[in-house]
């Protein structure tokens, strides 16, 4: 995206589990938005506009930017809400401040576990016409672009054990309060076995975006956007090849030539990428031209991708670990930001001056995000 | 910000009870080729989508945004979707804006469609917008919610159902002129009035329909449209503001907005005329799309928009200043009162008012019009989106 | 051609977590048949029903203040039309500000013969004076308590 005004990430706050009941779901929202506005040392005055994304099916209201807008800070506010993606929330609050009539925006996504069943709510999304009466939830896609990818390139269960021990390990250093305990493993769709997914949590995840003027007014640390890029898979299953991903491969593309990046392999100290199930971050590797699938089962073997790798993916755990499903995109870039600002806490990596984010929403990873954050003049890392 | 943003095409069904003869998807296709073939544009011209959509469970499918991917020809394109309730469609068409002047893209399509009609339960869906909490055992929606506005306007400043009666009589009658709208019949105050009782004060003919059909825009740079010679109408004015949630903060004591106005609404106007430079409203608005379900709402919205004094809406509009011929018609096209389709009612605003300034409205045309308004409302009359189009 | 149809259902359950705010509330209400605003320590406003912060402020609030059970109407409806799902018409309810809160809160109104529109929104007009009566057997939401003209 070659944009206008360029566009930075000052705060982020990551609730990527949720375990007790003392809170509404508003007021979930409400802790979230206040501790994004600490962490970017401003209050909710100094706030143009919102974008938030919730998911009316996982949130049992029918429009959820109603519910959530006092919380954010919504009223008297100008608020949108991108309900396809959190992580379209991210991206129409970097094209406001680019546009240069917002100097800032506060993008906020949320997932609550309070349906009774995460897959009957998913299964509504399944079109009347062809496909509702099919056992249509999300797993049930993921498991279906595994079969692809298992049936296209040889060995690849032995790599994706591997991929899920990484992002465990990961995320037992990152949230070791979070991801230890009772989770819960998804349940099992062939040819995902059981412990190849991790049940839904609840989390939610909320960022402040500024722009250059608001950023050295306000010396404030800032992770700038460099490149961002977004697209789509189309609606059904069959028109896809599920063990490619033509969509993500058209993200990259658009966010790496405006981040200028022309070979992604060596332009990143971190990354984080989608991964409900390991056969997704494997595909994205491809798409993102990090490793051709030629090279998955060296590079996964080697440890290029481990936290003391050439380029860790997914220091955080991703979603592998704590899979609050609907902002689990949001909460990639999120934590990239964080890693680029220096503020990744247990798991933050030193050094890091340019970080990669993967943001995929939907069946089979239908909606594909690529941001990158490079940090900025004034932006510290420890 | 350098260089505007243009209108270069436009589409809308013909809205009707029911659209038997095509799916969801193919509604949202049919808004998208009109819109395409206006912009002399195929689908290889559109670097992005904006995807107009509210609630899900209206048409009957979750992330119903995902079916339309095709219709609107995004595959491995630049594609999310907006929804703020009923202001979703004008909210989208903003959406838009924001990736032309952003500088991210040149062409942008925004595109939706609803098939309100399938829905055999739209109050009961609209009573889920409430919150679990405090508010939806009480049998609130959308026409019982504005009834209350209605209340506390006629307490505030006298308005009748007479004066209400006199809004649905004007809009009808330029629906008549408009082939696209979905109530066509002229009617009379008398008839309204015969009509019964849905929530005190609102009566059936009060209400607006439940409609099928589509709508889509192409917007695009100013540098895309000049270069190639195109014909377009810009947009020069962009805004959203919102109020609280709860209706009953919007009343009592120490309140910042009062359920029988738009405060928020007035404050969205107030950002878009600050952008598109309009200081005296009455003078320099020519026409205006302003979103009112409910002849009653039609009052506060038109005072929102600095085209009357608070209050003062009913009698200007029973002098003849808002219909066509008048002094600004407000709703030529007949306005939400006569189309409802809920994703895209907001975006029709959009269109209409373009449609004026660009001198294409055909039957319901405002003569002369060089500037014209539209918004849109959402949620529980929360979230506002307000335009200005200019020729 | 023959045209198809075919009728959906949704049918989901949800148990949303109502939160301490909100829970201490409807205890009140349950238990003892008391209603409960909370202060916006920085408007000062007592918001009821009671929220754990204040959408205004985007501050906490902080402490209870009992209110009701008096109040006066602030706006009505009163509905005709069956819509599915929803009570038997007609039935009026609306928002009422209970004394000492800022804010109003919405619940039915009852005894008030709702056959002739006109007269019966002459009988709810805003400002009208009324009492919140409380049911006999309370289970903790809205539907515990109504409004009768005075």
């Amino acid at each position: 995206m070659t944009v206008k005004a360029k566009v930075g990430v000052i705060g982020v706050s990551i609730m990527p589990r949720v375990m007790d009941d003392r809170r509404s779901l508003e007021e979930l929202l409400f802790e979230v938005t206040r501790q994004a506005l600490h962490n970017a040392g401003l209050t909710i005055e100094d706030i143009d506009g919102i974008v938030v994304a919730g998911n009316d099916q996982y949130d049992g209201r029918a429009i959820s930017v109603m519910a959530a807008s006092g919380s954010v800070g919504g009223v008297d506010r100008d608020i949108l809400s991108t309900p396809s993606a959190g992580e379209h929330a991210f991206v129409m609050g970097a094209l406001r401040v680019a546009s240069g009539l917002y100097r800032t925006q506060l993008v906020v996504a949320w997932s609550p576990t309070e349906v009774g069943s995460m897959s009957e709510a998913q299964r509504l999304a399944a079109d009347p016409y062809f496909h509702r009466r099919l056992p249509l939830d999300e797993l049930s896609t993921h498991a279906l672009q595994a079969s692809a990818m298992l049936a296209a390139v040889p060995g690849l269960e032995a790599m994706a054990e591997k991929i899920v021990a990484k992002n465990r390990g990961n995320g037992a250093h990152a949230y070791p309060d979070l991801a230890s305990g009772e989770l819960a493993v998804a349940p099992q769709r062939w040819p995902l076995p059981a412990g190849m997914a991790m049940a839904p949590v609840a989390g939610a995840v909320a960022l402040v975006l500024a722009s250059p003027d608001y950023v050295s007014e306000h010396s404030s640390d800032v992770a700038w956007i460099s490149g961002m890029g977004w697209a789509t898979e189309p609606g059904f299953l069959g028109d896809r090849d599920l063990a490619q991903a033509p969509a993500l491969q058209a993200a990259a593309e658009q966010a790496y030539k405006a981040a200028e990046i022309t070979d992604p392999g060596t332009s990143f100290e971190v990354a984080e990428l989608s991964d409900a199930t390991p056969f997704q971050e494997l595909l994205a590797y491809e798409a993102l031209g990090l490793a051709p699938r030629a090279t998955w089962s060296e590079r996964v073997a080697d440890g290029s991708f481990g936290a003391n790798g050439k380029l860790p993916v997914n220091l955080s755990g991703g979603s592998l670990t704590l899979n609050p499903v609907f902002c689990t995109g949001l909460i990639r870039i999120a934590e990239v930001a964080q890693q680029v600002l220096g503020r990744a806490g247990a798991h933050q990596k030193a050094g890091v001056r340019t970080g990669l984010a993967h943001a995929a929403s939907g069946p089979a990873m239908q909606y594909q995000t690529v941001v990158v954050l490079r940090r900025g003049e004034q932006g510290a890392a420890s | 910000m350098s260089g505007r943003v243009g209108i270069i095409g436009i589409g809308q069904s013909a809205f009707r009870s029911r659209r038997d003869d095509a799916s969801y998807p193919d509604l949202v296709r049919e808004a998208t080729t009109l819109a395409l073939n206006d912009a002399k544009l195929d689908l290889d011209g559109i670097e992005a989508v904006v995807y107009s959509l509210s609630p899900d469970a209206m048409v009957g499918i979750g992330n119903a945004e995902r079916v339309g991917v095709d219709a609107v020809g995004a595959r491995n394109k630049r594609f999310l979707r907006i929804n703020t309730g009923g202001a979703t469609g004008i909210s989208s068409v903003a959406a838009a804006y924001y990736h032309v002047a952003a500088g991210a893209c040149d062409v942008v399509l925004t595109a939706g469609a609803d098939k309100v009609g399938e829905c055999g339960d739209s109050q009961t869906v609209l009573n889920k917008i409430w919150d679990p909490t405090y508010e939806r055992q009480l049998p609130l929606g959308t026409i019982n919610m504005l009834a209350m506005s209605a209340v506390r306007y006629m307490h505030k400043y006298g308005m009748t159902e007479e004066d209400m009666a006199r809004v649905v009589v004007k809009n009808r009658s330029q629906a008549a002129k408009n082939p696209n709208a979905h109530l066509r019949r002229e009617t009379t105050i008398e008839e309204v009035f015969a009509s019964r009782y849905i929530s005190w004060p609102i009566k059936l003919f009060d209400c607006c329909p439940q409609s099928s059909g589509g709508c889509a825009m192409v917007l695009a740079s100013e540098s895309y449209i000049k270069e190639r010679n195109l014909d377009a109408v810009w947009i020069t004015g962009v805004g959203h503001c919102s109020e609280t949630y709860y209706i009953g903060d919007r009343m009592g004591t120490g309140f910042t907005a009062d359920h029988a106005d738009a405060y928020a609404l007035s404050r969205c106007f107030a950002r878009s005329y600050k952008m598109a430079g309009i200081t005296e409203p009455r003078k320099q608005v020519h026409v205006a799309e302003l979103y009112a379900p409910f002849s009653n709402t039609e009052f506060h919205s038109i005072e929102a928009a600095g085209l009357a004094d608070p209050g003062q809406a009913p009698a200007m509009l029973r002098e003849g200043d808002f219909q066509l011929g008048g002094a600004i018609p407000v709703n030529a096209s007949g306005g939400v009162l006569c189309t409802n389709a809920i994703a895209v009612t907001a975006m029709v605003r959009v269109a209409e008012v373009a449609l004026q300034v660009w001198g294409r409205a055909g039957g319901h045309q405002a003569q002369g019009a060089r500037v014209g308004i539209a918004s849109g409302n959402g949620g529980d009359h929360q979230f506002f989106g307000t335009i200005v189009v200019e020729a | 051609m023959e045209l198809l149809k075919r009728q959906e259902t949704w049918n989901i359950t949800y148990t949303h977590a109502l939160g301490e705010t909100a829970s201490w509330f409807f205890v009140q209400l349950r238990d003892h048949a008391k209603l409960y605003g909370k202060r916006d320590a920085k408007s000062g406003r007592v918001l009821v029903p009671p929220r754990a912060f204040s959408d205004q402020t985007l501050e906490p609030t902080t402490d209870w203040v009992e209110v009701g059970p008096g109040g006066k109407i602030e706006t009505f409806s009163i509905v005709y039309e069956e819509f599915n799902g929803l009570p038997p018409p007609p039935y009026a309810f609306g928002y009422v500000q209970l004394d000492n809160a800022d804010t109003a809160i919405g619940g039915f109104f009852k005894g008030v013969d709702l056959t002739d529109p006109k007269a019966a929104s002459e009988k709810l007009r805003i400002g009208t004076r009324v009492v919140t009566k409380f049911a006999e057997k309370r289970t903790g939401d809205v539907l515990d308590f109504w409004f009768e003209p005075v």
